[in-house]
Parts: C-alpha cells; sequence; structure tokens
C-alpha cells in the first residue's frame, strides 16, 4: 500500500487524535471501509477516492465521533456553569479591580490622564485574562472526563433572579461599594503622601489615630465594601446582609464619631496651617460625630427595610 | 423573513426520528455477522439511511459498550473487521423492540383520535 495517498493522509490525520491503543485498529478498519467504499463507488479511482473522503468529512469530528469526545469547546453539561461564572466574574469582580488599579495608580501620584490609562489597562488584560483562564479550565475539566464525573447542582425554580430585584439598584450598590474603597484609599493616601500646604507636607488626620482608632475605620469601610458585592451576588438585600453591614457600618462610625467628639481627628500641624485667619468652631466637631453616627444610622436602616421588601 | 419549506422542516425532523433507529436497526441485523461497508448497504437498501461517519464510530461504540463483538477476518486479501450482536446486545434489542411497538402503538392512537 502507498504511504502517501489521500486515504492514507486522511486515515493519519483521524487516527492521530485517537487514544494510542485504538490507533492500529481504527487505522485498518477505516483502510478497509474507505477502500469497499471506494470500489462500490467505481469510475476513476482517484475520483472516487476524492469523493468518498469528501463523503466522510472532516476528520476531526470524525476522530471526535471515534474518541465519544464533544466536538464544542465546552459541552452542555458545562455550559450553565461556565456562563454563570463569566457573568460574575467581567461584571463584578473585574469593575473592583479596575477601580483598584486606578486608585493605586492614583495614590502613586498620576495624573488623570494616567488614571484612566491604568483603568482601561486593567480592564482589558484583567478582563482577557479571566475569560481565557477561565475557558482553558473549563475545556480541560470537561475533557477530563469531568462530564461524567460532575453532577451540577439541580437547577431548581428558586434559583430565578426576581424580577423586581432584577438590580434597577445594582449601580447605586456598585458606586457604595467603590465610594467606601475611595474612602478608605483617601485615609491611607493622607497618611502615605501627605498633602502640601503652603509647601510644608502635612497629614490631614491625627498621625496619632494610626496607632488607634484609624485601624477599625478602614476595617468598617472594607467590610462594608464587602458586604455591598456580596448584596450585588445575593441580587438583594437580605437580613443577614443587613446585619453584617450594620456591624461594619459601627465599626467604621463609632470610632470616626468619638475622635471627632474628642476633637483628635485633625493633625494639629494642619489646623494650625488650614486655620491660620480662622479657627474650627467647637460646635463643628460635635455636629460632625452626630452627622457621621446620624448618615450611617441611616443608610443600615435603608438596607434592613430593602431586606424587609424583598 | 426567512422561512424554512415545510419540505426542509420534515426533513430536519425525520432526521431526528431516524437517529435513534439505527442502533435498533443494527441490533436487528447483525444476528449474522458483517462488515462495516456490506451492513451500511444493506441498511440503505432497507431504508435505513445513515451515513458512513455517524455509522463506523457508532459499530465501535456498541461493542465497547459489550452489545457487539468484533473479529478481524483475513480470509480475503483486504482483511475486514466483523461485527456480530453479543447476547447482552440481544437483550437491549428486545428491550428497544419493546419501546419501538409501544411508540409505533401509541402514534397510531393518536391519530387516529385526531383524524
Amino acid at each position: 500500500m502507498s504511504t502517501d495517498t489521500l486515504t492514507e493522509r486522511y486515515v493519519r490525520e483521524v487516527v492521530k487524535r485517537l487514544p494510542a491503543d485504538q490507533r492500529d485498529d481504527v487505522a485498518d478498519e477505516l483502510r478497509a471501509t474507505i477502500a469497499d467504499t471506494v470500489d462500490a463507488h467505481g469510475g476513476d479511482p482517484a475520483a472516487a477516492e476524492h469523493a468518498v473522503l469528501t463523503d466522510m468529512g472532516d476528520p476531526i469530528r470524525l476522530a471526535a465521533r471515534y474518541a465519544d469526545r464533544p466536538v464544542a469547546l465546552i459541552g452542555p453539561v458545562f455550559y450553565p456553569a461556565y456562563i454563570r461564572l463569566l457573568k460574575l466574574l467581567l461584571s463584578m469582580v473585574l469593575p473592583v479591580v479596575t477601580v483598584l488599579m486606578m486608585t493605586l495608580e492614583f495614590f502613586d501620584g498620576g495624573d488623570i490622564g494616567q488614571v484612566i490609562g491604568a483603568g482601561v489597562g486593567a480592564a482589558l488584560s484583567v478582563g482577557a485574562q479571566m475569560i481565557a483562564w477561565l475557558t482553558v479550565v473549563f475545556a480541560l475539566v470537561d475533557r477530563a472526563g469531568g462530564r461524567d464525573a460532575y453532577k451540577p447542582t439541580e437547577w431548581t425554580p428558586d434559583d430565578l433572579p426576581e424580577l423586581r430585584a432584577t438590580d434597577d439598584n445594582r449601580t447605586t450598590v456598585i458606586a457604595a461599594a467603590v465610594w467606601n474603597l475611595v474612602l478608605a484609599g483617601l485615609i491611607v493616601w493622607q497618611h502615605t503622601a501627605p498633602t502640601r500646604l503652603g509647601g510644608l507636607r502635612v497629614e490631614v488626620m491625627h498621625p496619632d489615630l494610626w496607632s488607634g482608632m484609624v485601624w477599625p475605620m478602614l476595617a468598617g469601610l472594607v467590610g462594608m465594601a464587602i458586604v455591598e458585592v456580596l448584596r450585588i451576588a445575593a441580587r438583594r438585600w437580605t437580613y443577614g446582609l443587613a446585619t453584617a453591614y450594620s456591624a461594619a457600618g459601627l465599626v467604621f462610625a463609632l470610632p470616626l464619631a468619638w475622635v471627632l467628639y474628642r476633637r483628635e481627628f485633625f493633625n494639629p500641624e494642619f489646623l494650625a496651617l488650614f486655620n491660620e485667619e480662622f479657627t474650627v468652631m467647637d460646635e463643628f466637631y460635635t455636629v460632625a460625630a452626630i452627622g457621621v453616627l446620624a448618615v450611617v444610622v441611616a443608610e443600615i436602616l435603608r438596607r434592613f427595610m430593602a431586606a424587609h421588601r424583598s | 423573513m426567512y422561512r424554512v419549506s415545510s419540505d426542509e422542516l420534515i426533513q430536519g425532523q425525520a432526521q431526528e426520528l431516524r437517529r435513534g433507529t439505527v442502533v435498533l436497526a443494527c441490533l436487528a441485523l447483525l444476528e449474522t455477522p458483517q462488515y462495516g461497508y456490506a451492513l451500511l448497504e444493506t441498511l440503505d437498501r432497507a431504508g435505513v439511511t445513515v451515513d458512513g461517519n455517524t455509522l463506523y464510530p457508532l459499530l465501535r461504540r456498541l461493542e465497547k459498550q459489550g452489545l457487539l463483538i468484533s473479529e478481524w477476518n483475513t480470509d480475503e486479501t483486504r482483511p475486514r473487521k466483523f461485527y456480530r450482536i453479543s447476547p447482552e446486545g440481544a437483550e437491549v434489542r428486545e428491550g428497544l423492540l419493546r419501546e419501538w411497538r409501544d411508540l409505533v402503538a401509541a402514534i397510531a392512537r393518536l391519530t387516529e383520535e385526531t383524524p
């Protein structure tokens, strides 16, 4: 048998995609079958061979049938999980990462152009990585026999997103999460890269706070941001989420109100520079402390009411 | 608006109907051993049209499932792989035949009720 006929080339294309122990057997059978079909076809042998192989179709597809392998990158078993996870990553994790990268660039002293550049760069590269890795992992699992082992969590109608709660409020929630993170970032930033005032670099907040009250404040801000992100995943406020939010909110607000009330919030040096001509009234601190508490309590109540409605 | 002709629709649906019957037809025919291309011809003559690139992998799958037994016949100049039904395959064939008859009866009843 000639080794470079169309048939040989076709057979090799098919069997090289099969497990090694099946190759010879499938190759022998395929050769015989193609020869039989060509004989029956009649006419010019070369033209007949060409026609028969055309009918057999793409070797990749035929090999997939022999190996009982899907001709899809991600088969129907994994598709729902894949698409849900992809949506989650792109719609929730990616924005957070992008904002984080922009914030970092900002604290690094980048101007507005650099900050936007960092955001676009992060969105594109991190987004592409998310899509690529998720797809690779799912395709591998699908091929590694995960299809047979994987029992997808049974879908029930309870999983349906609620019509009313299909997140008209989503943007608000994302904005709230971003705002909390930006606030936390500002607190860190004024400490690590103090403001220039009259050529002097001074911190706005009292430096002593860093050995005390500032930590629960930061933890509270990050905690609130995390709860907001969880809220997007849950698609609505639950009592559990609202409770978690109030815990984080109080961890942030109580120390803040306390240091404001005790007038330990601002750095005296900063105040001295800032207040060359007038002084902060004493009442300001009390009002500010009460204001902080009022805002946070209002936000907490708003979330409990949202949880109650849904 | 693009519309599929009813002929095309019938063809597409008929293909869906036939898909499952190929296994039954193979199990029915392979009481006597046959090789791939001969089986394809026999099926074709019997009115069960199936493409080679569907049938040949199917035969191997049925063999792997234990429904068929294969043997190389090297008596002739061209060695060929012959398939025949296994005892387990015969059992499955009986089960599928029962299903088939039930289906035919059910469709007959339905089409009688709505003339």
